[in-house]
């Protein structure tokens, strides 16, 4: 019987892959932000005529980071309410009562959201993979720029529904943010911070710190795809390691908050 | 005797507010027992913790004292929960989706297959009285419709137990009778019912056992015939023929007309004398019509006696 609730475990957290997956393509937010991304997908041409570079870099770069910002909106604004909404809605007064651990419903409702998201990554690089065709600019990198935005939105995503778990939405999108701007300027405070203090000991203490705190550039490769510098194997293996313990850890944190929680 | 479907021991629940100012005693010791068949009716006020008591029976809060057990086993064990059924007090769902979708989304937290499920929504949202509404988004619901479409997704399991808060509110008299029905209905199928209502007629129709909550704690409990047969509050009896009740104890004329009277006796002894004595007046009885007290009365005294503790 055991077993049996095992296997269960697997059906149920697909069945809230898919109802998530159904709440995220059947809500406005979602085109809208969709709607943002094509936009500025349009504007990365329009831009590339303004510029005196080469063209097909301006579009794969500003391609890039637009898409890369919009999926990262997309990550956040849904993300925080991912467990927030349900509760507060009261939607999940009768999910929690079938026979099955919390814990699959935040696992659930985390891949649902990521496959909304790998589903509307892939839609805008294929946009952006037409535009680049139209310049004679294709190239495969933009897809493996793509996992990269991949990981760091499993990342957010995981942020952010550790916050839905324990806080609301408004708390979660300041947390979550915030974690966005520091996993992108950690990188740059030992050199920038660091000196600025004068006991070694001091010193030490902070450079330690700082490694401690999310680095989120780790998984920037926009200068490489940029420069045409092939990715190494080894690098994709290392960031994929880092977020998937990453995930995993933030994952688990939210199971344990949400364990116990009285749902009122 | 069985094990009890439910049993509830010594639950307390305690509200803490923010920054933990302010305390809320929700429920003060709350001891019940659902027997394995029939259908129990969960009384009170609002605001006496009827929702509390049954969101920690089904796992969404978690009791701050006391136990509850579910066919033996502790409430939240997934295995009991296989067997469960809960309608929430006016029940919110994902209203992007259809009625058949959303029974179809509980099912597979079965695991029912699929062309099984399918089937079984089907039936199941004839059965509550939304056919021809099934592909209907629950944004498009009403009240009603969506009290209904929360008893099909309760029942999509076939539970043996059906825990069901407030299942008639919501909905107009006709709505209400169905429901009755369809509760009446799983009786016959030898299921448990534990349901919570702030009306007793509802309950009174159709309850075999009920408890009353007044602020947190009980105050009655028992076979709903036993409650109401206790005192029998006053007899009606009607006659035929000179109507002079002079002389008989407890007399108390409620009407006299062409020669009908019908008089209020409230003693056994009274009821015996007037019985004996009215045909040597040369008066015919017609009618002895016993009263008892009425859910509702039990309800106001019960509730009264726990205001003035
Ligand atoms: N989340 C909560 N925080 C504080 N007090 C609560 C909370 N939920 C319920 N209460 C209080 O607990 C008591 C019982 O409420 P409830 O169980 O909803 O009653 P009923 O369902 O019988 O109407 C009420 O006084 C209510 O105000
Ligand atoms: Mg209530």
């Amino acid at each position: 019987m055991t077993e049996k609730l095992g296997a269960l475990s697997l059906l149920q957290v697909r069945a809230i892959m898919k109802n998530t997956f159904k709440e995220a393509i059947r809500s406005r937010i979602f085109y809208i932000l969709m709607a943002f991304a094509v936009t500025m997908l349009g504007f990365a041409v329009v831009l590339s005529f303004l510029t005196l570079g080469s063209q097909k870099r301006v579009i794969l770069d500003l391609g890039l980071a637009g898409i890369s910002f919009f999926s990262v909106m997309t990550s956040i604004f849904v993300g925080i309410g991912l467990i927030y909404l349900e509760v507060e809605k009261k939607t999940i007064y009768n999910v929690l009562p079938k026979p099955m651990p919390r814990s699959n419903f935040i696992i659930g409702r985390y891949f649902g959201l990521m496959a909304v998201l790998g589903t509307n990554l892939l839609a805008m690089l294929a946009i952006l993979s037409v535009l680049l065709a139209v310049f004679k600019g294709f190239t495969m990198a933009v897809f493996q720029a793509g996992l990269f935005i991949y990981m760091e939105l499993a990342i957010i995503t995981a942020i952010a529904i550790f916050f839905s778990s324990v806080a609301s939405p408004v708390l979660s999108a300041i947390c979550t943010v915030s974690f966005y701007i520091i996993g992108h300027t950690s990188s740059t405070f030992p050199d920038i911070l660091v000196p600025l203090l004068r006991s070694p000991f001091q010193k030490k203490i902070a450079t330690w710190f700082f490694h401690l705190l999310p680095d989120l550039n780790i998984l920037n490769t926009s200068n490489l795809i940029t420069y045409d510098i092939p990715i190494a194997e080894g690098f994709t293996l290392r960031a994929l390691l880092y977020t998937g313990v990453f995930v995993s850890l933030l994952l688990l944190a939210a199971c344990l908050c949400f364990r116990k929680r009285d749902l009122v | 005797m069985p094990d009890p479907a439910i049993s509830i021991r010594g639950l307390k629940k305690t509200f803490v507010g923010h920054l933990s100012i302010g305390r809320i005693h929700a429920l003060r010791g709350v001891d019940l027992e659902v027997p394995s068949t029939g259908i129990y009716g969960f009384l009170g006020p609002n605001g006496a913790g009827k929702t509390t008591t049954l969101k920690i029976v089904t796992g969404l809060l978690f009791p701050s004292e006391g136990e509850v057990r579910i066919m033996g086993r502790p409430a939240g064990d997934n295995l009991v929960r296989m067997n469960l059924g809960f309608l929430p007090e006016s029940p919110y769902f994902y209203d992007y989706l259809t009625g058949e979708e959303l029974v179809t989304f509980f099912g597979s937290l079965f695991g029912i297959p699929g062309k099984e499920l399918k089937d079984r929504t089907r039936l199941l949202l004839d059965m509550v009285g939304l056919r021809g509404k099934e592909k209907l988004p629950l944004r498009k619901y009403s009240k009603g419709m969506l009290q209904r479409v929360g008893l099909a997704q309760a029942m999509v399991n076939d539970p043996q137990i059906l825990i069901l808060d407030e299942p008639m509110s919501g909905l107009d008299p006709i709505g209400r009778r169905e429901i009755r029905d369809l509760i009446l209905g799983l009786k016959e199928k030898g299921k448990t019912i534990f349901f919570s209502s702030h009306i007793l007629a509802d309950a009174e129709m159709i309850c075999d056992e009920v408890a009353i909550i007044v602020k947190g704690k009980v105050v009655q409990k028992g076979r709903l015939e036993e409650l109401l047969g206790k005192d029998v509050r006053f007899w009606d009896l009607s006659f035929k023929g000179p109507a002079d009740a002079e002389g008989l104890p407890s007399r108390h004329v409620i009407t006299s007309h062409e020669g009908y009277t019908m008089i209020r006796l409230d003693s056994e002894e009274a009821v015996e004398q007037a019985v004996s004595e009215l045909p040597k007046r040369g008066a015919r009885i017609i009618s002895l019509v016993p009263h008892k007290a009425s859910l509702e009365e039990l309800f106001l005294s019960s509730i009264e006696e726990r205001e003035n503790d």
